[in-house]
């Protein structure tokens, strides 16, 4: 009874396993032949067509490409910088103190995750013009915090209360200063959490859409707001598009790639105890 | 090494008073053993010595000079705490490397390699200096957290129910280390448990605290013979002492305890003895509860002259002896039998009380009155103390 | 009829990996026989990862069975569901039904089978009152106690009058006083109901006041099957003699040389002597080495006259209703137990004494028990 059915078992397992994967690298992989691909082609063949370098040519070296990247670089990069300068000594603080209606501000932090952004984007767009922020990298930066603060918060807020106070007072005990214990003990100790909720607000800053379209103007073009000029006004440039997508998608991926493994050991740390 | 004051110590947390006025005293490198239930206070008192948390009120001094604004890392004490507080990313090496290394005792490598070998010896586990506490399994982690209070020279070591979350065998084998090594430690030490066994065993002195407040102090002996009240009688002791219900009446002299057993009214003459009954005609006690302790209540499968009848609720071995729980109606009698005994349950038993051996409280206040043999024990008691 | 019979059980895990210890044959269990009699309370005890869950559960059924047959009375149950065996399990995270008071999760599993409201209400009242639970039959779960919850979760498995109950450390979420009350109640309550019953245990004293016949297991493979009082005073090997008794039984390495026609142990790093007694000459020489067993209650303090050895303490514990002495034997702690009233200090010196009856041998290299020729 048991050895047939577990193979079978088995063997299902691993087709689904297959089919998942293929479906969820599909686009990717499809976007990919598409930039290798003529614009004559894109229509007429699927999978069998003659390769060009023509669009990269194109993309990367004739037009403003780098430069969109390094917008979206600056403003993804520093948006993060800031939430884990910030972010991290308040998980701490909502971790480790209790003070009046502690939980409320809590969930108002997070409540900013629950707004779609277009519903902000407009008053904000307003309130940016009167500041001069409008098209700057500090407005943008600033604006990005609603996206990846609150996830940074909650996570590495976790990670601080699975951290029993009992080894602050230890090490207090022993003769550190607080300073010394926040860095040489706590930080250590949350990096895999701090680490993957850094990762998954550099993906939601890179990703973002809405604010840099309206917040920013010509000064400021992230990659994700530059792919739309590749919308020709007589053609789409299919190919081209499909050259600025799939670079574009380069920068998260190897900041995946090398974080792997604690990205793995960061999202189940937590939560199994002892 | 220091002699460590607390004197009208007041702590709350929030809305619950932890600490209610506590002052003890504890001698220069004297073992003190903090002694209670679950939730009494010592967590907190410890936390209040070594700096962790702040009184409300009252002094705490360390040789005489008060400390209470003086932060943990410069009280110099050494603690290890209950759940062991490890640091998780280092070995066992550098974590009881660690205070050493901190800025306040900055002290070179060389001397730091010999106190952590020493230490390492004392506790037994020089082979486990290379792992990291996620490797160790609970037994060896305590060793790391003694070790680690070890290695220094503190004015005292406050140490938090180390022993708690071990099983029976490793705790009693632990405890009797301890034991061994405590002539050793050469520094006042501050113990908590709620383990009755390990009070007696390690201190010196003990104090009783519950609910906030300091109930008794005295040696092993002391509380153990002459608890202060029912609460701290029944605390010591396993079995648990047997408290029996009932009134004390003189006729001609002579006393006699009644007591009920499943309704039925049981006398038995009190064997003199002048100062108790001078101390219970002090008191005017006519009802009293008697205090007895298990192995003071003989037992027979036949009916005896001078035994009364009751019958077996439980029947059951505690480890090298066993535990006869008889059933009396309103109470319950504990005495202790041999392993390995026939015995049902619900079958027929016949109870004698050795009278000369018990103690007697007041039933509406539960406090001590007196018992029998009283200035004979507290002559032993103190010459144990003395030495 | 036999209330539970396991015949030649082993039991192998695939993928292995992650498992906790690496057996020897990575057998997870070994051969394993064992007769359990109608109504009879069988304790399954050993260290963690001895075997003792994954047999549990064999016979549950939440396990397959790698090799070997379980007969629950005269049923062949090898390939039946957990829920055809007729079993009750009261495991160790007793896991109540959040949403249901107390009545209804005793009757949940009543009610599923389809038992009319009648009957059940009728057994849930006949079981309460065992189980001391009538008080508090319209709580919620998380308004319980450990100790309540656990005298639930038993009254829930014995409701459906199985015809064998599992218990699988039911008490180790109970602390000191509350563990001593529940084991009496289960003591009583196993009297009265008389179920057949397996109880799994890493805790000697639970194993040795509850069960009638107790089933050592280490590493997989049945040490000893026998009363309390059978593995208590006739241990099969080292192993045994060490887990079953606390504190446990001292055993020493030793060396038995010959002075004028009487053999006597002798320790590594000690002057220590103990004369052997004298049922074991003939099986004992002169330089014979082999493991010497006693237990702490058995070893005592000479009087005035005795011929023991003096020899220094190295602790005294005072502990009220008794005194536990240690003496430094080569590199072990000799412990002894006394009633004594006397205190000691440590540099005393006394005279140590065993009792002849109650002294064991061992084989140095098994660690089983080396019996005296008839």
């Amino acid at each position: 009874m048991n050895n047939g059915k577990k193979r079978f078992g088995y063997a299902a397992q691993n087709v689904l396993l297959i089919v998942y994967a293929v479906f969820a690298l599909f686009p990717l992989i499809w976007m990919f032949i598409i930039s290798l691909k003529s614009d004559a082609q894109v229509f007429t063949t699927t999978f069998v067509f003659t390769p060009t370098l023509a669009n990269y040519r194109e993309v990367l070296l004739r037009s403003d490409y780098t430069s969109y990247m390094v917008d979206s670089l600056i403003i993804s990069g520093g948006s993060v910088l800031v939430s884990v300068l910030v972010g991290v000594p308040a998980a701490y603080a909502l971790a480790r103190y209790n003070f009046h209606r502690k939980e409320d501000l809590a969930f108002q932090i997070l409540s900013f995750k629950f707004a779609p952004e277009i519903l902000v984007v407009l008053p904000l767009f307003m309130i940016y013009q009167k500041l001069g922020l409008y098209d700057t990298y500090l407005g943008l930066i600033w604006v990005y915090q609603l996206i990846s603060m609150p996830l940074l918060i909650w996570v590495v807020r976790g990670y601080f209360e699975d951290i029993s106070v009992e080894i602050e007072y230890a090490a207090q005990v022993d003769g550190y200063t607080w300073y010394q214990i926040f860095f040489k003990m706590l930080v250590p100790l949350i990096k895999p959490g701090l680490v993957s909720a850094a990762l998954l607000a550099f993906i939601f800053a890179w990703n973002s859409f809405t604010f840099p379209l309206i917040l920013a103007g010509r000064n400021i073009q992230p990659i994700t707001v530059a792919i739309t000029k590749y919308l020709g006004t007589d053609t789409a440039h299919y190919g081209q598009l499909a050259v600025a997508a799939t670079v574009s998608a380069v920068p998260a991926m190897v900041f995946a790639l090398c974080i792997q493994k604690h990205l793995v050991r960061g999202l189940s740390f937590g939560a199994v105890k002892g | 090494m220091a002699r460590i004051q607390l004197e009208n110590v007041k702590k709350s947390f929030g809305r619950v008073q932890a600490l209610n006025g506590v002052s003890i005293d504890v001698k220069d490198k004297e073992f003190f053993v903090l002694f209670g239930p679950a939730g009494a206070g010592k967590t907190t008192i410890l936390n209040c010595i070594a700096g962790i948390n702040l009184p409300e009120e009252g002094v705490i001094r360390f040789n005489e000079e008060i400390v209470n604004l003086v932060d943990p890392a410069h009280r110099n004490v050494a603690m290890v705490f209950e759940n062991y507080a490890l640091y998780p990313q280092m070995t066992v090496y550098d974590n009881m490397a660690a205070a050493l290394r901190s800025n306040l005792y900055k002290t070179d490598e060389a001397t730091i390699k010999e106190k952590v070998h020493a230490a390492a010896r004392m506790m037994k586990m020089e082979n486990l200096l290379e792992r990291l506490p996620s490797q160790l399994s609970n037994g060896q982690k305590q060793r790391v957290a003694m070790g680690r209070a070890l290695v220094r020279t503190p004015n005292v070591f406050l140490m938090d129910e180390p022993l708690a979350h071990l099983d029976a065998k490793l705790r009693n084998a632990m405890r009797t280390e301890l034991k061994e090594m405590q002539a050793n430690l050469g520094s006042t030490c501050i113990y908590v448990t709620h383990d009755f066994m390990e009070a007696m065993a390690l201190g010196d002195r003990i104090a009783i605290i519950n609910k906030g407040e300091i109930v008794q102090i005295g040696s092993g002996d002391e509380i153990y013979y002459m608890p202060c009240n029912e609460f701290v009688a029944q605390l010591m002791g396993d079995p648990q002492i047997n408290i029996v219900p009932g009134k004390i009446t003189e006729a001609g002299g002579a006393y006699v305890f009644s007591f009920e057993v499943h309704g039925q009214n049981i006398t038995v003459s009190m064997p003199e003895d002048k100062e108790l009954q001078a101390k219970i005609r002090e008191a005017g006690l006519k009802a009293a509860d008697m205090g007895l302790r298990p192995q003071n209540v003989k037992y027979s499968f036949e009916p005896e002259e001078g035994y009364f009848k009751t019958t077996v609720y439980s029947y059951e071995s505690i480890g090298n002896k066993s535990v006869i729980q008889a059933d009396c109606g309103e109470y319950q009698l504990r005495m202790i039998a041999p392993n390995g005994l026939k015995v049902q349950i619900d079958q027929e038993i016949y109870v004698r009380f050795e009278i000369d051996h018990s103690m007697f409280f007041d039933p509406q206040t539960k406090e001590y009155v007196s018992r029998y043999d009283e200035k004979s024990i507290k002559a032993f008691a103190m010459e144990q103390e003395v030495s | 009829m036999a209330g539970l019979t396991l015949k030649n059980i082993y039991k192998r895990y695939e993928n292995s990996g992650k498992k906790k210890k690496k057996q020897q044959n990575d057998y997870a269990v070994k051969d394993l026989n064992l007769l359990c009699e109608q109504g009879e309370f069988i304790a399954l005890l050993g260290p963690s990862g001895c075997g003792k869950t994954t047999t549990l559960r064999m016979i549950a059924g939440l396990e397959d069975i790698t090799k070997g047959e379980i007969f629950i009375g005269e049923r062949l149950v090898n390939n039946l569901h957990p829920k055809d065996r007729n079993i009750g399990l009261a495991f160790e995270d007793y896991a109540m039904y959040p949403p249901l008071n107390v009545y209804g999760n005793v009757a949940f599993n009543l009610r599923a089978k389809g038992v009319d409201k009648a009957e059940i209400d009728r057994r849930v009242r006949e079981i309460a009152p065992l189980m001391q639970i009538d008080d508090i039959l319209d709580k919620m779960p998380v308004k319980l106690s450990g100790g309540q919850k656990q005298r639930v979760n038993i009254a829930r498995a014995i409701i459906r009058e199985p015809e064998l109950l599992l218990m699988d450390e039911p008490l180790s979420h109970l602390d000191g006083k509350a563990r001593q009350s529940m084991r009496v109640e289960i003591k009583r309550l196993i009297n009265k109901i008389k179920c057949t019953t397996v109880y799994v245990t890493h805790d000697q004293l639970e194993a040795m006041s509850l069960a009638d016949k107790i089933a050592i297991i280490n590493f997989g493979v049945l040490q000893q099957f026998g009363t309390p009082a059978e593995v208590y005073d006739d241990p099969v090997n080292e192993f045994v003699a060490s887990f079953i008794g606390e504190p446990p039984m001292n055993i020493l390495e030793t060396t038995i040389i010959r002075e004028e026609g009487t053999f006597f142990f002798t320790f590594a790093d000690s002057n220590l002597k103990i004369a052997v007694p004298s049922r074991y000459y003939s099986v004992v020489s002169d330089g014979f080495r082999c493991k010497m067993g006693v237990r702490p209650m058995d070893v005592l303090i000479g009087g005035e006259g005795s011929k023991g050895t003096p020899e220094e303490i190295a602790t005294f514990e005072n502990l009220g209703d008794e005194r536990r002495i240690g003496i430094r034997v080569g590199d072990m702690l000799l412990m002894l137990i006394t009633e004594d009233e006397k205190r000691y200090r440590s540099g005393d010196i006394i005279k140590l004494e065993v009792r002849e009856e109650k002294t064991h041998l061992f084989d140095i290299e098994t660690g089983n028990r080396i019996r005296e020729q008839a």
